[in-house]
C-alpha cells in the first residue's frame, strides 16, 4: 500500500477493528479511511464495488471475512470479475484481489469452516492462490497484487497462529510456480494451504519408517504448475494429492487427472486422493478433526503406497 | 378456537352468511355476536364461545355453509390474554401477576445462562465461539410471549436468548454447546446453530440475513397450506444492509405473508456502529418503502415489546402481514467470545446499563406490587439451580462418535 497508492481495502471490520482475525490491524491508522474502508455487511455490494473500482483505475483488495460468505457475492465474482475481460473483448480487466479465509480448526461449524477453492477453480477468468507458509502469506499476496486479473486469495484460519520467518526484502513470490518443500524420491505428495503443514509432518513420520516423500506446495491452483509436479512424479512414480476441500468434484480430482494425463507412462501406482469427507463441517471438535485429512492418515497412505 | 356452523336447519339445506358483525383483528367477548346467518326459516346471530381475537372470516358474505363448517377462527391463546381484562388496548391492559413473573423468569434465565456459558467458555471447557445476548433479553422474551406454541421463529448466530424464550431447555442447549450428541443438533451445530423445530425454532442461521428469505418462505407455506401459524424472524441491524433482507421484505409484502420481521437493533454490527454503515438509521422506515407497516419500539421494555409483537402477530394472522418491528436494545457482552468491546464508548455503556431490561422490569414489578424481593430471590434461585444442574450433566454428555460423522447429510 505504501508502494501503490491505488491499492484500497474494503470489507467488513477491516478498519477500526483490524479484521476479524487481525489481518488488517494498523492499516486504518497508517493509510486512513479513504483507503481502508469498513463496509456495511453487504458482500454482493462491496465485492461488486471492488470490481467496478478495479475497472476504473484502483486496485482493490476486497475482504470476505469468511469464504463461506462468497455465495452472497458469487455473481460479482464469477459473472462479473471473472468474465469482464473476455466478454468485453479485452477492452478492460479487473485487477483486484478477493482476500478471504477458510478451512476447519476452530469449531466454527458448517457455515464458517468450508474449503471452497474448488468453486473458484471452476470459473475461467479467476486466478486462485492459497498460501501455506508465513512467507507466502506476504510474498504471494504481493505477487497477486501485481497481476492484471482477479485473484481469489484464500488463507487458512488455522494458519493465522503459525509462526515463521519473514524477509520483507526478498522478492515477491514467483507467481504460478509450485515449490518443492521437501525433497524425496519414493512418492510425491501434492498439496497446498494448511495441508502442506500436515503433509510435511506426515513425510517426516514416513521418513522414520524409511519412506522418502517429496512434498510439493502448489501455492496457486490457477495457474496450476504442472511442470514442477510432473518433474517430481516422473522421478517418484507415485502421487498422492491432499486437500482439505471435500472429495467429490474437488480440486484433488482436477489435480489427479492432470497428473495422470501428464505422467501416465511413469506411474507405478494409481494416483491417490486424500480429501475432506463429503460432509458439512460439524462443530464437535473430534468430529471436525475427523472430517478432514489428518497427519496420521496421510502418513499411513504414504507408507502403504510405497510398501 | 373455531366458530362452527351449528345444525340449524332441519332440512339440512345450506345456511347463508348474511353479515359479519366483527372485523378481523377485533377482540370479541364471550357471548358476543360474531356473524349473522340465514336459514330457510329465519335469520340469527352466532356468538363467540369464549373471549379472543377474531383471526379469520372463512365464509364470505352471501356464501353458504353447512352444519359443521368452520366459519371463523378466534384466537384465545395469546399468552397475556390469560387475564387481559376487558379491553385489548395497550394502556388499559392489566396483566396477571403470574404472566409478569414468568416474563421476568425467562429474561433472568437467559441472563444467567449467558453469564454461566461465558464462564465456561473462558475456562476453556467449551469449543468454538459464542455470540451472547446479555442486555437483549426483553426482545426475545417479549416477542416469543406474543407467539403461540405452534408458531415459529428463525434466529441467527446470536440465538441463545431466542431459544430459551421459545422454550428450548437449558439442557439441550448446554449439551449442544459442549458438542454433545444429546444436544439439540446432536453436536453438529453448536452455539451458532441452536434450535429445535419441535419447539417452533428453526436452528440459528449464521449467515447474516440468511434467515430472512427462509422465514419468508415458511410464511408462504403457512399461507398456502392455510394454517394459522406465523413466523417471527429475528435478525440484527447489520442484516439490513444485505440484499437478502430487501428481497425478502418485498416478497413478503407483495404476498401479504404472515411473517413478523424482528430487527434487534443493538446499534452495532460486530464492532461497527450502525451510523457508520447506514445513513437512515431508523430501520423500521424500510417497511414503508415496501408497502407495509414498520414500528420502532423500546426493546428493553419487555411489555412494550410484548404488546407490539402481539399486535403485529394479530395482523399477520389475519392476513394483514408482514410487519417489521425494530426493537432498540443494546448488547452488553462482546460481539463474540474474544471481543473486548473497546468500541463501545463508556458513556454509552453506562446509559444502557442503567436501561437494563431485567433491572427495569424488576423495578416495575416491585413498584407495582406484583412482586417483592423474596419473590425475585426465589426466582433467581430456581433459575440458578436449573442451570447448575444442567451444567453438571452437560459436562459429561457423550460426544458424537466417528459413526455419526456422515449421518444426516442426506435423508437416506
Ligand atoms: C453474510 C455474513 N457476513 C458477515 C458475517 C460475519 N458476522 C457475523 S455477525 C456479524 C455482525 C452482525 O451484526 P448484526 O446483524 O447487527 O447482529 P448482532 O451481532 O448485533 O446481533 C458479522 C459481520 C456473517 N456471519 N455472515
Ligand atoms: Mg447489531
Amino acid at each position: 500500500m505504501m508502494e501503490a497508492p491505488t491499492i484500497v481495502i474494503i470489507g467488513e471490520e477491516v478498519g477500526a477493528y483490524g479484521g476479524a482475525y487481525g489481518v488488517t490491524k494498523g492499516l486504518l491508522k497508517e493509510f486512513g479511511k479513504e483507503r481502508v474502508i469498513d463496509s456495511p455487511i453487504s458482500e454482493a455490494g462491496f465485492v461488486g464495488a471492488a470490481v467496478g473500482a478495479a475497472m476504473s483505475g484502483l486496485r482493490p483488495v476486497a475482504e470476505l471475512m469468511y469464504i463461506d460468505f462468497s455465495g452472497i457475492a458469487m455473481d460479482q465474482i464469477a459473472n462479473q470479475a471473472a468474465k469482464i475481460r473476455y466478454m468485453f473483448g479485452g477492452q478492460m480487466g479487473v485487477p483486484m484481489v478477493l482476500r478471504t479465509q477458510g478451512g476447519t480448526g476452530r469449531s466454527a461449524a458448517a457455515q464458517h469452516s468450508q474449503s471452497l477453492e474448488g468453486w473458484f477453480l471452476h470459473v475461467p477468468g479467476l486466478r486462485v492462490a492459497l498460501p501455506g507458509t508465513v512467507s507466502d502469506a506476504y510474498h504471494l499476496l504481493r505477487a497477486s497484487l501485481r497481476l492484471a486479473d482477479p485473484v481469489v486469495f484464500i488463507e487458512h484460519k488455522a494458519l493465522y497462529v503459525q509462526k515463521g520467518k519473514l524477509d520483507p526484502t526478498q522478492a515477491d513470490a514467483d507467481w504460478g510456480r509450485a515449490v518443492v518443500r521437501r525433497p524425496g524420491d519414493q512418492v510425491t505428495v501434492v498439496t497446498y494451504s494448511r495441508m502442506l503443514t500436515y503433509a510435511l509432518a506426515a513425510a517426516e513420520n514416513a521418513a522414520g519408517h524409511g519412506v522418502e516423500a517429496e512434498v510439493i506446495d502448489l501455492r496457486t491452483l490457477n495457474p496450476l504448475d504442472l511442470e514442477t509436479v510432473s518433474d517430481s512424479v516422473t522421478k517418484t512414480g507415485r502421487a498422492i494429492v491432499v486437500t482439505e476441500a471435500c472429495l467429490t468434484g474437488g480440486p484433488a480430482a482436477e489435480i489427479s487427472a492432470r497428473i495422470q494425463e501428464e505422467c501416465f507412462d511413469f506411474l507405478e501406482e494409481p494416483i491417490l486422493r486424500i480429501a475432506g469427507e463429503d460432509v458439512p463441517i460439524p462443530v464437535a471438535p473430534a468430529l471436525e478433526t475427523s472430517s478432514v485429512p489428518t497427519v496420521e492418515l496421510i502418513t499411513e497412505v504414504i507408507r502403504k503406497l510405497v510398501r | 378456537m373455531n366458530l362452527k356452523m351449528p345444525d340449524l336447519s332441519t332440512t339440512g339445506s345450506p345456511i347463508k352468511v348474511v353479515r359479519w358483525l366483527v372485523e378481523v383483528g377485533d377482540f370479541v367477548e364471550r357471548g358476543q355476536a360474531i356473524v349473522e346467518v340465514e336459514t330457510d326459516k329465519a335469520t340469527m346471530e352466532l356468538e363467540a364461545l369464549g373471549p379472543g381475537t377474531l383471526l379469520q372470516q372463512l365464509v364470505p358474505v352471501g356464501s353458504e355453509a353447512s352444519a359443521g363448517d368452520v366459519l371463523a377462527v378466534i384466537d384465545e391463546t395469546q399468552a397475556g390474554s390469560t387475564v387481559i381484562g376487558n379491553s385489548h388496548t395497550a394502556n388499559e391492559v392489566s396483566y396477571h401477576r403470574d404472566f409478569l413473573l414468568n416474563l421476568y423468569e425467562r429474561m433472568l434465565l437467559i441472563r444467567q445462562f449467558e453469564d454461566r456459558v461465558k464462564a465456561l467458555f473462558l475456562e476453556g471447557s467449551m469449543p468454538g465461539t459464542i455470540h451472547q445476548c446479555q442486555g437483549q433479553e426483553a426482545t426475545a422474551v417479549g416477542v416469543c410471549a406474543a407467539l403461540r406454541p405452534d408458531d415459529f421463529i428463525t434466529s441467527t448466530f446470536r440465538g441463545h436468548g431466542h431459544a430459551l424464550a421459545k422454550g428450548l431447555t437449558v439442557q439441550e442447549m448446554l449439551d449442544e454447546l459442549f458438542g454433545g450428541v444429546t444436544g439439540c443438533c446432536k453436536g453438529k451445530g453448536g452455539s451458532m446453530h441452536i434450535g429445535n423445530i419441535g419447539k417452533g425454532m428453526i436452528p440459528g442461521i449464521a449467515i447474516v440475513a440468511g434467515g430472512i428469505p427462509v422465514a419468508t418462505g415458511m410464511a408462504l407455506a403457512f399461507r398456502m397450506r392455510k394454517t394459522q401459524e406465523i413466523v417471527a424472524c429475528f435478525f440484527g441491524d447489520g442484516a439490513v444492509a444485505e440484499g437478502a433482507f430487501h428481497e425478502a421484505l418485498n416478497m413478503a409484502a407483495l404476498w401479504n405473508l404472515p411473517v413478523l420481521f424482528v430487527c434487534e437493533n443493538n446499534l452495532y454490527g460486530a464492532s461497527t456502529r450502525i451510523d457508520q454503515v447506514m445513513k437512515n438509521t431508523k430501520v423500521s422506515d424500510r417497511a414503508a418503502s415496501y408497502g407495509f407497516r414498520g414500528e420502532t419500539v423500546d426493546g428493553n421494555d419487555v411489555l412494550a415489546v410484548y404488546e407490539a409483537a402481539s399486535q403485529a402477530a394479530q395482523e399477520c394472522r389475519s392476513g394483514r402481514g408482514p410487519v417489521l418491528l425494530e426493537l432498540e436494545t443494546y448488547r452488553r457482552s462482546g460481539h463474540s467470545r474474544r471481543d473486548p468491546c473497546h468500541y463501545q464508548p463508556k458513556e454509552e455503556r453506562a446509559f444502557w446499563s442503567a436501561n437494563d431490561p431485567i433491572i427495569r422490569f424488576a423495578q416495575a414489578l416491585l413498584v407495582d406490587g406484583n412482586a417483592d424481593l423474596d419473590d425475585l430471590d426465589r426466582i433467581q434461585k430456581r433459575v440458578d439451580d436449573e442451570i447448575e444442574s444442567a451444567v453438571e450433566k452437560a459436562k459429561t454428555t457423550p460426544k458424537p462418535g466417528i459413526e455419526d460423522l456422515l449421518t444426516d447429510v442426506y435423508a437416506s
